[in-house]
């Protein structure tokens, strides 16, 4: 068996445990409630959303459905990666494992890999439920571009949380405390973040909330490539075509790759000099 | 062979400052320990809670790094330095008190570590019979008795058949007759060829399974070799155990002793520093019922190799500095 088939026969255990677990069953009504039940509700023909706005497309709706990305997958993405690593260091099962002759930094792949599929790939499906009923309800599909890449945002967001999470269960011995920073992170990014963005924006003498204000546009554009939020939702953004935050895609795809890159770096280096 | 030559690992502590809240400095560990670890015998390591057992077994078996000092294996005459990845080749390491729990059945589990070693479900079914679990196969983790995790545990560390087996505290929560029987079992592995290293803080149970023991405290190994010849280097003599009918007669003219009476009974225990000791008792004209030598026990020779007696071992309770204590590569604190 080589190092690849290795990981990936790794993984794949760590997302049969994860994806069948009793928490998963907890989380699926949520993530129902507000993948497809978003999709449903944004799709509506007589929908007026604040401003007199109507979503009549269907990357549009999904656009809006994204919140239920934010605010139910990724709380999902914390809730089943918390303990990680932290179960079974708790437990002694985790010094077998680095007893084992499988190098560190595979193990970690291979943990990564694994609780990530085992909240995407439940995800995707109801994305792809949701795509459905959008068809359904709008008389249109979305085009093979736009599905794809909200499938490919919602994959990185996911992600992110989950090597964020991970690296919280590595850095502490209790369960409670690894529960702890990846709600808090979740907190942060999802409601706090605006609040950090005023600060921002008050500091700099930026008018705060004003729509059509392009310093605020700017600003809060800017400042959302620092949140993983903010960029899932830039990288949605480059699909429609009437909004213009004044970030660049480039920029928006170095910080997705940032995102992605440094914390799973920083948890491969933890885990690699990890004691039981 | 492997030759443990200086090893040394410490455990980071926090030593917060105001300035750095987050400092950390080297704390307790494993200090410069040398060991040989010959094929087919069982060493066992000795010591009080925090001697540094768990950490040396942890070194030995590629999951704590070497700071200083090295592991070498003896391979065609010449020994070749070892690194972490290619211990955890050649050892098994069973660590302590492992709770194996959740949902997950007790051959998956084990198939599970068996498939990050490149071993076969065969392997494991094989394992899980010898350890006795091949019944429970089946079986959810959280069911199971801390025996059995045990057993679980021990089969788990056999998975890569190891040359070097490193068991830390491996009779805890096993019956007398699970003991029994996992000890004849560590007899059979040691027939071909694995060499065993068994922590303990139960020193009486591990005198009658190892070949040579290490006596370990405050990271360092204080003695090394079987119990005859460390009770020699210290000086230590053995004890007797004479039994009698009647009154117990007077030894006042042995070595210090301490004599008991009880239903009729007397009880001597005599130190025998005396050549002849039992010709000289049989002279003075005592009637003896049993006459028992006693080699010195484990916690004697600890006491003896440390200077301290047993409440300052056993509770920790003497100063740091009646043993060195050194920094790495540094003066002695």
């Amino acid at each position: 068996m080589n190092d690849g088939v290795r990981i990936l026969t790794l993984a794949r255990r760590v997302f049969l445990d994860r994806v069948k677990s009793t928490r998963m069953m907890i989380m699926l009504p949520i993530l129902v409630l507000f993948l497809p039940g978003m999709a449903w509700g944004f799709s509506d023909p007589d929908i007026i959303l604040p401003g007199g706005h109507q979503p009549d497309e269907p990357m549009e709706v999904l656009f809006y459905a994204s919140l239920g990305v934010v605010f139910g997958a990724t709380m999902c993405a914390v809730l089943l990666a918390f303990d990680g690593v932290s179960r079974d260091r708790a437990s002694g099962v985790f010094e077998l494992r680095l007893a084992q002759p499988m190098p560190r930094t595979h193990q970690a792949i291979a943990l990564v890999l694994g609780m990530w599929q085992a909240i995407f790939i439940p995800v995707a499906i109801l994305i792809f439920i949701s795509i459905a009923i959008i068809r359904w309800r709008l008389g249109e599909w979305a085009s093979v571009g736009d599905a794809l890449m909200h499938l490919l945002a919602t994959s990185l967001i996911l992600l992110w949380y989950v090597v964020f999470t991970l690296l919280a269960s590595s850095r502490t011995k209790d369960q409670g405390t690894a529960i702890a920073f990846g709600v808090g992170m979740w907190f942060l990014f999802t409601f706090l973040w605006a609040l950090v963005t005023t600060m921002v924006a008050y500091a700099s003498g930026v008018t705060i909330g004003e729509q059509n204000d392009m310093q605020w546009i700017a600003l809060e554009g800017a400042l959302d490539l620092l949140s993983p939020n903010g960029v899932y939702h830039h990288l949605l953004e480059t699909r429609l075509i009437d909004i213009d935050r004044g970030v660049a895609a480039w920029q928006t795809w170095s910080m997705a790759l940032a995102w992605t890159v440094l914390p799973t770096w920083w948890f491969i280096r933890k885990m690699d000099e990890l004691q039981p | 062979m492997l030759e443990l030559k200086g090893v040394t690992f410490r455990h980071l502590i926090h030593a917060p400052t105001r300035m750095k809240p987050w400092r950390k400095q080297p704390g307790p560990g494993v200090l410069g320990v040398s060991l040989m670890l010959q094929p087919g015998e069982i060493l066992g390591l000795v010591g009080p809670n925090g001697a540094g057992k768990t950490t040396l077994l942890r070194m030995i078996a590629g999951v704590l790094p070497i700071e200083k000092g090295s592991i070498d294996l003896e391979k065609n005459g010449t020994l070749e330095s070892l690194d972490a990845s290619s211990l955890r080749t050649i050892v098994g390491h069973m660590p302590e008190q492992v709770r194996w729990q959740g949902r997950q059945t007790v051959e998956d589990a084990l198939f599970e570590l068996a498939q990050m070693r490149g071993t076969s479900l065969k392997r494991v079914k094989d394992l899980l019979r010898l350890v006795g679990l091949s019944e429970r196969t089946d079986t959810p983790l959280s069911s199971l008795s801390q025996g059995m995790r045990q057993r679980l545990t021990l089969a788990a560390a056999l998975l890569g058949t190891p040359k070097y087996l490193l068991l830390d505290e491996p009779l805890n929560g096993l019956d007398p007759v699970a003991a029994a029987a996992f000890i004849r079992l560590l007899k059979q592995l040691t027939t071909k060829g694995v060499s065993i290293v068994i922590s303990s803080h139960q020193v009486e149970g591990l005198q009658a399974i190892t070949d040579r023991i290490a006596l370990m405290h405050r990271g360092q190994v204080l003695a090394c070799g079987t119990l005859e010849a460390i009770a020699q280097n210290l000086e230590l003599t053995s004890t007797i155990e004479a039994r009698g009918t009647g009154e117990a007669p007077d030894f006042s003219w042995c070595n210090p002793s301490e004599t008991s009476e009880e239903n009729g009974q007397w009880t001597a225990i005599l130190h025998d520093s005396q050549t002849n000791l039992l010709a000289e008792v049989l002279s003075r004209g005592i009637d003896l019922t049993a006459w028992i030598p006693k080699p010195p026990g484990i916690v004697e020779m600890l006491c003896a190799a440390t200077g301290m007696d047993v409440e300052e071992v056993g509770l920790d309770i003497a100063t740091a500095a009646m043993l060195p204590h050194r920094r790495l590569g540094g003066e002695e604190e």
